[in-house]
Parts: structure tokens; sequence; C-alpha cells
């Protein structure tokens, strides 16, 4: 017997070691930052932050794209939220409707301070879930080497959906080079891809009501549009997203591409390039893009969401977010004193501020995922042949109904 | 010395370190899920008894495609990696010059993190910058480029290749030692009464590591079942869910959109279809271990 | 050499080129996209995504094997926590496999077919189904964000085949050994400790060493989810992180990868060979 009692022994230090003590923290704030390092702005607003409350301590860490979003829900899940997080402001219904996050107090004179339709995106049930902390416009790139190759005007970049499909059919004609860049890969960009077609023209997702407008002549329309822009695009837009449209455009690979401020300073020094509104489409009333924001949100539970909301307003308050966008390269959020100076300095910010006006949010889906995958898989079904657009868009209307 | 009372109380001894194990890590969480599986669980802190809803919601979708779709997938890549390692191990077995080396280098993707292995055949599937593409044009078998994980069918079979790729170094070396343990004089017999190579493998080799192939498959079929890092990281199951198994549909309700509940009863369903699997498995493998004892 | 070898195994012209074709076929296969992998961190990134395609860089250069020390600056500490994860799963696979394989081995019980086939279940259950209630199982154990987080489940994936392969070559080893040390009146453990343990010694070789790589080459799912902190991160998710970054600079990426898993490379060439003769000892049987 002695024997056996040797072996559980042996086999009770194996699980004993497993069971490691965890250690409380005290008062911290925790904060995750999506991304690749900590934004320059921010060490030292922290440090001051935390010389004004004595007591707690914030503790960032910082989360690559590719991850950031699942964990930071997984830890809300799990019942460790963090105390403060960077999130893509379709989250917050989904969030807010879990009661993982707290509601962000605004005064009517902070919502006046953003551009309009800002505020509405971090908006649900009459309150702000969130502070918007970066934000992003669409515009068109054109390669005017290869407009000019393709014996089109290099200065005059398509206004419609008709011109720039025509536009595409030349430059591919005559260069070979496929005339536009379609992203369609199983990324959210392929869903974003397909709002900047809905939001020009004239095109909506989802009422104010909630009743999903999703299956409308517009939006055929877009979803047609799609399919006529496969022969004149890449090789298997479905197996690529916008970064991949980045990379191709530097390379004069494709003619065309939609993207946000942040494609100006990735394209290769050697391509000239100009940067238009998006073209519009048949149905259009008048310009339109699609606008995204991130949000800071608040979750709950922490113990310290007050220091939480307060360490955030700090962050974002107009001058501190106008440095951070500056240094960031992003849209400004507010119209503050610099955003004319940043148009001078550099034009090419014209398009993206313009579009600010006309832009349409990414739908609030309670289960947003479930809505993106849906999107998807319309436009995949579309885009591989394997559907035709009506069939498409009536399917998808009816799935997304039940992640509103 | 088997089958008394003192050798069921000391084998059992010897076995419940590992029970114990097992029961904390995978059965309390199996329950944990099975529970699940009842509920509406999800990012809200409430949960809610929901009874059978799950599992009809599960059927009411398109999850008989998706089944038919994994059964394919588990069918082509584990028939591959056993042609392709039978192949490599009689070629393995060849008294040439060079065997060692060769040996040696079968065997990086087995070893190689296995994401660092799926992120180089994402390279190699890049339509305009990746090697097959790009060899494909040079020669002029293509005439332009081919982006491999674009389209459905293109990407099903590029997805197994990859799933193919990563399982054959075992198998190879695992029918390698199959054949080697082979005894000698019955090639010998069927050589001195003029058997051709042909012949020998086909009448001597053959028959007799096929009990070696029927372990190594049924192992295979299981792990393939639930590959899931190569699927996900090539296409994330598209495009248009033409690559999505049932181990990605339930990654992507479970974790990807936090419906918990939903997708614990598809993990069950995923559990059950390989009971059946494990069944048969059972009694092919109790088969040829009665076979094999004397 | 050929002088010795047996009429049998000599090969006619013909034949050696079947052969080596065959081979080289299979290696294409095999290492291609290792080749991919090494042309890849050869180019320089403006180069690599540009077309036509060019198989052989013209300005390639090793440059990328001394800039990406910078961008992945925890790169040596990948590689330690990669074979630190991997050594303990290990280590703790074995403490837990050897005896039960011999249990299963040696000892008929009621009830001994079924356990075994629940051991094997444990299979079926892939990590990725049973993520959520592990995460939370993992939390109350208070071992999130250490290397226990990786470790802990891994191993209870590993334990399956490695009992199977086990317990299958413990069966070759002949029974009449221990019966006459039982006859003897050494005691049950003397027997395992002294009599199985050493014949069965290149056995647990290949079991260590197919745990080693099942645990090295799959931790990526229970360390991307358990654990956050990059310092405890092994190789594969440590570089995957980098691969979420807004401009993946894919040169240094493949440059560390290969610098990355070269230790266990050459571990393994040395290795190998007692990993087929283990394999053919006993493992598999016709």
């Amino acid at each position: 017997m002695r024997h056996y009692g040797t072996l559980l022994a042996g086999s009770a230090v194996v699980l004993a070691t497993m069971t490691a003590p965890s250690f409380a923290e005290d008062k911290t704030v925790s904060m995750i930052q999506c991304g690749d390092a900590i934004a320059e702005t921010y060490p030292d607003l922290i440090k001051k932050w935390e010389a004004a409350n004595p007591g707690f301590k914030v503790n960032v860490e910082i989360v690559g794209w590719a991850q950031c979003q699942d964990k930071i829900t997984t830890l809300a899940a799990a019942g460790t939220p963090v105390g403060l997080a960077y999130v893509g402001s379709r989250t917050l219904k989904q969030f807010a409707d879990s009661d993982l996050i707290v509601p962000i107090p605004m005064t009517d004179e902070e919502k006046a301070g953003y551009y309009p339709h800002i505020v509405e995106t971090v908006t649900f049930q009459d309150q702000a879930w969130g502070i918007p902390v970066a934000f992003s416009t669409k515009a068109l790139f054109w390669n005017k080497a290869l407009f000019e190759k393709a014996g089109l005007d290099p200065n005059k970049p398509p206004a419609t959906w008709a011109e720039l499909l025509s536009d595409a059919k030349t430059i591919k004609e005559k260069t070979g080079v496929p005339g536009y860049g379609l992203p369609a890969k199983t990324m959210d960009n392929t869903m974003h891809q397909f709002l900047h077609y809905v939001y020009t023209n004239d095109g909506t997702v989802i009422d104010a009501e909630g009743k999903i407008t999703l299956d409308s002549p517009q939006n055929l329309e877009a979803l047609e549009f799609i399919k006529s822009l496969v022969p004149v695009s890449e090789d298997g837009p479905s197996a690529y997203d916008q970064d991949d449209m980045i990379k191709l455009f530097s390379d004069a690979k494709v003619a065309m591409i939609e993207g946000g401020p942040w494609v100006r300073n990735q394209v290769s020094k050697d391509i000239q390039w100009g940067v238009a509104p998006l073209p519009v489409g048949p149905k259009a009333k008048g310009p339109g893009t699609l606008l995204i924001t991130d949000s800071l949100a608040v979750f709950k539970g922490t113990g310290v969401e007050d220091q939480a909301i307060d360490l955030a307003k700090l962050l974002t308050n107009p001058e501190n977010q106008f440095l951070y966008e500056k240094t960031h390269g992003l849209t400004p959020l507010r119209p503050v004193a610099g955003v004319d100076g940043l148009v001078s300095e550099d034009p090419s910010w014209k398009p993206f501020l313009d579009g600010i006006a006309f832009g349409g949010p990414e739908p609030l889906f309670l289960d947003y995922k479930g809505f993106q995958n849906a999107m998807i898989d319309m436009v995949q079904s579309v885009v591989t042949g394997n559907a035709e657009p009506a069939a498409a868009l009536t399917k998808a209307a009816g799935a997304i109904d039940q992640y509103k | 010395m088997t089958g008394s009372r003192g050798a069921t109380l000391f084998a059992l001894a010897l076995l419940l370190p590992a029970i114990v194990y097992i029961l904390i890590i995978v059965a309390y969480p199996l329950v944990d899920t099975f529970t699940l599986s009842f509920t509406d669980a999800s990012l809200r802190k409430t949960v809610k008894w929901v009874g059978w809803a799950n599992y009809q919601k599960i059927f009411g979708g398109d999850f008989a495609t998706i089944i038919v779709r994994t059964f394919v997938w588990t069918f082509f890549s584990v028939a591959i990696k056993m042609i392709i390692g039978t192949c490599g191990a009689v070629l393995l077995n060849a008294l040439v010059p060079g065997r060692a080396l060769f040996r040696v280098l079968t065997l990086p993707p087995w070893i190689v993190p296995m994401a660092i292995g799926i992120f180089m055949w994402g390279w190699m599937y890049n339509g305009q910058f990746g090697m097959i593409s790009g060899v494909l044009q040079n020669v002029g078998l293509l005439d332009r480029p081919l982006a491999w994980l674009a389209y459905g069918g293109t990407a099903f079979w590029a997805t197994i290749i990859t799933d193919v790729w990563i399982g054959v170094p075992l198998v190879t070396l695992y029918l390698l030692a199959a054949i080697q343990s082979i005894p000698k004089d019955l090639y010998e017999a069927a050589w001195t009464d003029g058997a051709g190579r042909f012949y020998r493998f086909r009448r001597i080799t053959l028959p007799l590591i096929v009990p070696a192939l029927v372990t190594m498959s049924m192992l295979s079929l299981i792990a393939t079942f639930n590959s899931f890092d190569i699927i996900w990281i090539l296409t994330q199951g598209g495009p248009n869910g033409q690559t999505t198994t049932m181990i990605i549909d339930t990654y992507k309700t479970a974790i990807g959109s936090y419906k918990y509940g939903e997708g614990a009863a598809r993990a069950v369903m995923i559990c059950l279809f390989l009971s059946v699997f494990c069944f048969f498995y059972f009694r092919v493998v109790s088969k040829i271990s009665t076979g094999e004892a004397k | 050499m050929s002088s010795g070898r047996p009429m049998i195994d000599r090969y006619r012209w013909y034949e050696y080129v079947a052969i080596y074709c065959g081979m080289a076929l299979f290696l294409t296969f095999v290492l291609a996209p290792f080749v991919e992998g090494f042309l890849v961190s050869l180019k320089p990134l403006t180069h690599l995504f540009s077309s036509p395609y060019r198989f052989w860089p013209d300005d390639g250069s090793f440059d990328a094997y001394f800039t990406m020390w910078q961008s992945v600056p925890l790169l040596g500490r990948y590689i330690v926590n990669s074979l630190l994860i991997s050594t303990v799963a290990t280590i703790a696979v074995l403490i837990l496999v050897v005896p039960a394989a011999y249990a299963f081995a040696r000892f008929r019980f009621p009830g001994a077919g079924a356990l075994l086939g629940a051991f094997l279940a444990v299979n079926m259950f892939s990590g990725a189904v049973l993520l959520i209630p592990l995460y939370r199982l993992m939390r109350s154990m208070g071992l999130l964000n250490t290397y226990f987080a990786m470790i802990v489940p891994g191993v209870a994936f590993l334990i399956p085949s490695a009992i199977w392969l086990l317990r299958t070559y413990m069966l070759r080893i002949p029974r009449e050994l221990d019966e006459a040390a039982w006859v003897d009146g050494a005691s049950r453990f003397y027997i395992l400790r002294r009599i199985i343990l050493p014949i069965a010694g290149p056995g647990i070789l290949v079991v260590a060493l197919a745990t080693f790589i099942g645990a090295y080459a799959q931790q990526f799912i229970f360390a991307l989810t358990f654990n956050s902190k990059s310092e405890y991160m092994p190789l594969a998710v440590g570089l995957f992180a980098f691969f979420g970054k807004e401009r993946v600079v894919w040169n240094e990426l493949m440059a560390a990868s290969f610098v990355g898993i070269a230790p266990v490379m050459v571990g393994f060439i040395f290795l190998q060979r007692y990993l087929v003769a283990g394999l053919t000892a006993g493992a598999v049987k016709q």
C-alpha cells in the first residue's frame, strides 16, 4: 500500500502546483488599447490623472487588432471585465443590452462639440454608452498614371457608379490592370464596402423604429453594382480585404480603391494618386459615405467605473483628442480650431471632412456579429456567383431580422 | 497476477491520477457545456432555461449542409493523408543513398507550431504574391493570378491540402515503422520465388500494414474532424461559408457571436457524431487487437 | 557498403530514377511552404507586394534577420517559453500516462475497455469546443495569465494519444518477465519500476517526443485565450500578435519564425532516429 501512497502523493503535488494563488489588485483602473503601441499622448495624460486621483493606478494593456475585440468581450463575459476599453462603436448596443457597460453621462454642450452624426453612433435608448475616440469616413482613391495610360483624364475621377464602372472597364481593357479593387474577404470591411454603396445610393439597412429596410430597390442596385464590378476587379475578391487592397493599389495592381484617411499614408511614394468623394449611385439624392467610430467603453462591475469615466473624459477632451487624431492621422471628431489648418496643410483631407455631413453609420444591431456575418455571406454569395443579387438580398434581409 | 482483487486495486491506483485529471479538465467543462446547451447563455448575466430550443434552432438552419461538408472534408483529408503517407513510407523504406536525409526532411511540418506553418500556406495561396499562382503563371499553366482562397471550390481543397501537409509526416513515420517491423524473411521468400517488387508490395507490405493504417486513419479522423486552426486562420470558414465545418460553425456561434447556449448545443452535436465514429473505431480496433494478442 | 547488401535490396537504374523522382515530389510538397516562407524572409518589404511573381528575389538580403530583433524584442523569450511549456507539459503527461498505460496493458479489471474508450474519447472534444467552460475553470483555479493556463488544459488533450501509444508498446513486453518476478515475490510496484520501465524505455522516449511535439506545435488557442501576458506567450502566439498589426512586417515575421523554430528542429534532427526506432520496436505491430 505504501507504493500507492507514493503515487497518490505524487499526483497530489502535481495538482497542488497547478493551483497557484491569485493575488488581488487594489484600485487599479485597467485599460485595454487596441493597436501596436500605446498612443503617444497617453502616458503623460495618465500620469497627470494618477496625480490628480491618489489611490488609483492605471494599468494599460496593448492588444493587437486581430484579438482585441474578442479579448475584451471574453473578459467581460467571464466576469472579469476590464475597466476601460477601446471598442468598435457597433458593439455598444450588445454590451449595453447585456448589462456589461455603464452609460456615459454627456452634457448637451459636450454632444454639440462633435461633428453631426457622431454622437448617434454611440447612442442607444437615449443614452451614450461610449465616448467616441476614433473616427473615419471613406473616399475614393485613384491611380492617375493608370488613368492616363488607359486614355482617361487623370484629373477626373469618376463621380457616379456608371462612370466608375466604365472607367474601370476601360482601364482593364487598355492596360490589363484590374480597374477596381473590391474587397470581399470574410472580414468586417466587406460589410463596410457594401455600406459604401448603400449610403451612396440613398439606401438604409434599418430604420429608426428598428424595422429592417435592407430589401429595397436602392440596396438591390447596390448589390447588382457589386456584381457588375467583379469582372473589372482583381481576381477573386473574396480572398482580399481592405488592407490587401492598399497593397495592390500601392503596387499599381488595381486602379481604384475605396478607403479611409489612413490609406493616404500607406500608399507607396511611387504612385501618383488622387482622392475624391465616393461615386454616387443612380438613386442618390446627394453625396454619401460610411461613418465609423470607435469608442472608449466603461465596463460594469470593476468598482472603479466613475474613475474610468473620468479618465476617458480626460483622454478625449477636445484638446487632447485633437492632438491624438493629428498624431494618428485620424479624421477629427470635432470641428475644433485646428481643423482648417489641417486641410490647408494637406488638401487630401478635404473629401474625408466634406463627407462627414452625408455619412451613414454602421447599423446598430444587438447581435452585430450575426448581422455582420449575414452581410458578408450575402456579398460573397454574389461575388462568387453562387447567388443572384435579388435572392441574396431577400435572404439576408430575412436573416438579419433576428439579430436586431 | 491479473484479475485478482489486489491487481484491480493496483490498476485503479495507477489510473487514478490520470482519471482525476481528465475529470477536472475535460469532464467537468463538458458537463458545463451540456448544461449550457439547454440555456440561452450569452453575454447577458441572466441565464434562462430554454429546453430543446437551441437544438431546434440548429436543425432549422443549414446544419445539414455543414454536416455533409464536414464529412466530405474529413474523408478526403484522411484519405489523402493515408495515400501520401503510404507512398512516403515506401519511398523512405527504400535502401538508397540519402534516405536518412530524406527522413529528416519529412518531419518539419509536424514539428513547427501549426500556426506558423499555416501562415506560410497563406502566402502560398495568395493570388498576387504567392508561390503557387506565381509558379503556375511562370510555367504557363495559368494565364492570370488565381487566388486559391477566393472561391468555394479551391478554398475547400486548399484547406484540405494544408491539413494533409500537417498530418502527413506522422502518418509517414508511423507507416514506415510498420513496414520496417515486417519480418525480412517474408520478402526474401517471395523474392526467391521470383516475385517482383510491386507484387511484393501488394501481397506482403500492404496487407501487413493494414492494422497500422486502420489505427492511424481512425486517430487521424478524430483530429481532422475537429481541425480548427487551419480553416480558421486561412478562411475563417469563408468564402460564403464554403469551408465552414462543424467545429468552425460551433466556434463562430459560441465565441464569435457570444451565443454560448447555442454554441454548446452545436458542440454537443459534434460529440454525438464523433461518438458514432468511435463506436465503429473500437469495433475495428478490438477486432485487430484480439488478432494481434497471439 | 553495397557489397554487403543482399541482392533483394539492389535496385535497377530505372528503379533508382523512380525512387528519387517520387522522393523529390514528396519532399517538394512537404518543404514548399518553408521555401516560400524563407523567400518571404529574404525579400524587402516593398518587393514582397509586387508582381509579377519572381521566385528568386534579385534584391534579396538577410536584413530581416537583423532588424527583426527590434520588431520582435521578446523573440528569445518566446522561444524559451515554448520550450518550457512543452517540457513541463511532457513531464506532466508522462507522470500521468506511464502508470495508466501500464495498468491498461497488464491488468484485466472490470470496465477496463470502457475506461480506455473514455480516455480516447477525450480526443473528440477539442479545446475550441470547451473554451468557455475551460476559461471559467482556469479563472476559478486562479491560473489565468500564468504558464499553467497554457500547460494544464494542454496536458489533458495530450493524454489520450500518449496512453494509446504507450499501452500498445507495453503490450509487446513479454508477460513472462513480470510473472517470473511476481513469483519471486517482487511487489507490483517493484515490477513496474525495475522491470517494465527499463524495457519500455524506448517506448517512453517515443511517447515523450510525440507529446513534446504535440505540446509544441499545438500551443495556440489556449495561449491565445487564457493568457494575455506577452512575456509568457509561446512562440506561435507571440508572433501571431504581430500579425494583428496595422502594417505587418512579413519578412521579419518569417525570419523570426525560422529562428524561433530552429532549436527544436536541430534537436529533432538528432532525435528522430529514436523516434522511428521506437515506433518500429513496439508501437506498431502486424
